[in-house]
């Protein structure tokens, strides 16, 4: 990654758009203090990620790509984990509920769908109700109804004081959900965008995302 | 397959470490070619070749155990990761020919990356031995089908494992019977080969390949996948989380608890068990060979097997970092140091009866139970002397790490000073019994503050490490 600043405000819901290979994941995992930056600085809620990087994932959820949960804990079990590291005091069954876990119910996550794996990610990013999200393609694997649901809950969410950072590359999504984003090419921020300037021009996130990386 | 291999083994330690490691084992054959004389002093030449061919076959076992464990092993460890044995899942390439394949590969990079450098040391090693280089040649070229053949027959059980894991018991046995019936004949085709000339030296290969064809036959195109069970009970986290409270001072126990669960569930406190079996199995055919071979009588003590079983604690802790993939802890806020410290606080609270009972097994049939306490204080101050350094060394990559010579290096010069001179003790107890129990006692106490100190330098080595 090169050249890259931005900044994101309280109670954005902010997306980081690019193609496959681009550095999204690589930035997602430099501020939430899983890799550390070569040069630059990167801070999030007023901490530097570098040399705080567990109090930034303390008030952080995180919901990685290509990740499993646990894989001998059961949706329940990773919940109680993840409340137990964090110290809080949280309704893990409305979780459950939420997720419609009800089948999942006694078997260890390693024997679940994919779908049923991210959804056990989510909740575990979600249930501590953090001050930011960092959600690196947070939909794929899950049906459209479970999608809406998210969205639903993630709009509420950041509508309630929260702050959003999603990766994606599904373009739809951020366009339904982001207020502010940034389409990142070969390392590099294209361009930051206000998606409401956007769309007053009579334009799309897709035009503009094509004409960018095109 | 092959550059997979070479990448994906260099992708678990530096490549530097890597490729030092062929490095290491040439300067293993050299030395052990020009102190061959020393070495083999007393033991009769048929007894020594013996010696050689059934240590190749058990690291070809060992070697082959890999792919027993396999992809479920892989996936562990590294997340989900896509091998180019799993292509029959989406290309029109069947399993057993994908099995003879993988086989050949692992076959070439052993030869490769352990035989011809070992062979290379060995040749540089006839200079300044009694051993000349065509017959060092000639011994190499009837060592390797020995290695096949240990590398085949963990082939063959993974390949009925796949079936059933009866059909995998009823094979193992198998082999077990046919390796003990070699032993009891005293011959290998490829050992008479070597002395005698007759039968061909392909026969030999022949044999040896005859598992590895087996494997490739009977591996089914279907793995059948059992319904997945329902897994403990609704309070089993919770119960197990107030049940690792008492561990807050030295982890975090809701971790603590996960990796208990782990365990548990993953089965691998069973893996433990066979994988202490095995090295012991070797030290008594070890001890067997040097009472057939030598004049003297060498008798290990229950203390000796002390300080053998606290060596190999460090399976076990490397065992614990083989249970799960941890990149879903860097979602929390927890580094790296504290999963070792949960794993370490599994080892020396819930894995310490496996040691334990093979030392209680080993006192009871040599008759020594009166050495039991000291052999177990013994095996304690050296398991944990030994796994808090690997911990310190390797962290959270226990297995892959050792592939890199310089970390294997430094392993080796702290581990085996303190075991030999352990073991030199240990032999001397008879003689000297009064002077020798403060000698161990003291030893062991150097390694309990060793312990500490390798304890403390966890947290500054793995702070700021990824997980995966």
């Amino acid at each position: 990654m090169r050249d890259v600043s931005f900044s994101v405000e309280r109670g954005d819901f902010f997306g980081l758009l690019g193609p496959n290979g681009a550095g999204k994941t690589t930035l997602l995992k430099v501020l939430t203090g899983q890799i550390r930056a070569t040069s630059g600085e990167a801070e999030v809620l007023g901490l530097p990620v570098a040399q705080q990087p567990l109090e930034v994932r303390s008030r952080a959820g995180i919901v990685p790509e290509q990740s499993t949960p646990p894989s001998f804990l059961t949706p329940r079990e990773v919940l109680e984990l993840v409340v137990a590291v964090r110290g809080c005091e949280v309704d893990v069954e409305w979780w459950l509920e939420f997720f419609e876990f009800e089948e999942a119910e006694g078997r260890i996550c390693r024997t679940l769908s994919r779908g049923q794996r991210q959804k056990v990610l989510l909740a575990a990013a979600f249930i501590a109700q953090p001050e930011v999200l960092f959600l690196d393609e947070p939909f794929i694997n899950l049906d459209p109804l479970v999608q809406a649901k998210v969205r639903d809950w993630l709009s509420e969410y950041v509508a309630g004081g929260g702050t959003v950072f999603l990766n994606t590359h599904m373009l739809e999504n951020a366009e339904r959900l982001c207020n502010r984003a940034a389409i990142i090419h070969r390392g590099r921020i294209r361009s930051l965008i206000e998606l409401e300037q956007l769309r007053s021009q009579g334009t799309t996130l897709e035009a503009l995302f094509h004409e960018m990386v095109a | 397959m092959l550059q997979e291999e070479v990448r994906l083994n260099s992708s678990f330690a530096s490549r530097r470490g890597f490729w030092l490691f062929p490095l290491l084992v040439v300067g293993a054959g050299l030395l052990a070619t020009a102190l061959a004389a020393e070495l083999t002093a007393g033991v009769p030449y048929r007894e020594v070749l013996l010696g050689l061919h059934f240590s190749f076959l058990f690291y070809g076992l060992f070697t082959g155990g890999l792919a027993f464990f396999g992809s479920d092993f892989l996936e562990r460890i590294f997340g989900h990761y896509a091998l180019v044995t799993s292509l029959p899942e989406t290309q029109p390439l069947s399993y057993r020919r994908v099995m003879g394949i993988y086989f050949c590969k692992e076959l070439l990079f052993y030869a490769l990356f352990t035989f011809a450098p070992l062979t290379l040391g060995a040749l540089l090693g006839t200079s300044w031995s009694f051993i000349v280089p065509g017959r060092m040649l000639r011994l190499m070229a009837s060592l390797l089908p020995s290695f096949c053949a240990g590398l085949a027959g963990a082939f063959l059980v993974a390949s009925l494992y796949r079936r059933s894991l009866y059909a995998a018991v009823a094979g193992g046995g198998t082999l077990l019977l046919v390796l003990g019936a070699l032993l009891a004949s005293d011959g290998l085709p490829q050992l008479a080969w070597y002395l005698d000339g007759s039968p061909p030296l392909p026969l030999g290969w022949g044999l040896a390949l005859l598992p590895a064809l087996a494997a490739a036959l009977l591996v089914g195109e279907f793995h059948e996948q059992a319904l997945p069970p329902v897994q403990g009970y609704r309070e089993q986290y919770r119960e197990t989380l107030a049940s690792s409270e008492w561990s807050r001072r030295w982890a975090v126990p809701a971790v603590v608890a996960k990796e208990r669960l782990d365990l548990q569930r993953s089965r691998t406190g069973i893996k433990m068990v066979f994988s202490f079996a095995v090295p012991l199995m070797m030290l008594v055919f070890v001890n067997w060979f040097l009472d057939r071979g030598l004049p003297l009588e060498v008798e290990f003590n229950t203390i000796f097997w002390g300080v053998m079983v606290g060596f190999f604690g460090t399976m076990l802790y490397s065992w614990l970092n083989t249970m799960d993939d941890s990149s879903f802890y860097a979602t929390l806020p927890l580094q790296v140091p504290d999963l070792v410290r949960a794993r370490l606080v599994l080892f020396g609270t819930v894995t310490w009866w496996i040691p334990a009972l093979f030392m209680g097994l080993i006192a009871l049939l040599s008759r020594e139970l009166r050495l039991l306490p000291l052999a177990i204080f013994v095996m304690a101050a050296v398991g944990l002397y030994i796994v808090s350094y690997t911990a310190w060394i390797t962290g959270l990559r226990t297995n892959s790490s050792l592939y890199d010579a310089t970390i294997f290096a430094r392993f080796f010069l702290v581990s085996v000073p303190p075991m030999v001179l352990l073991a030199i003790l240990s032999m001397a107890l008879e003689q000297a019994l009064p002077v020798v129990m403060v000698a161990l006692s003291f030893t062991c106490l150097v390694l309990l503050l060793a312990t500490q100190l390798f304890y403390g330098r966890i947290e500054h080595r793995w702070a700021g490490e990824e997980f995966d």
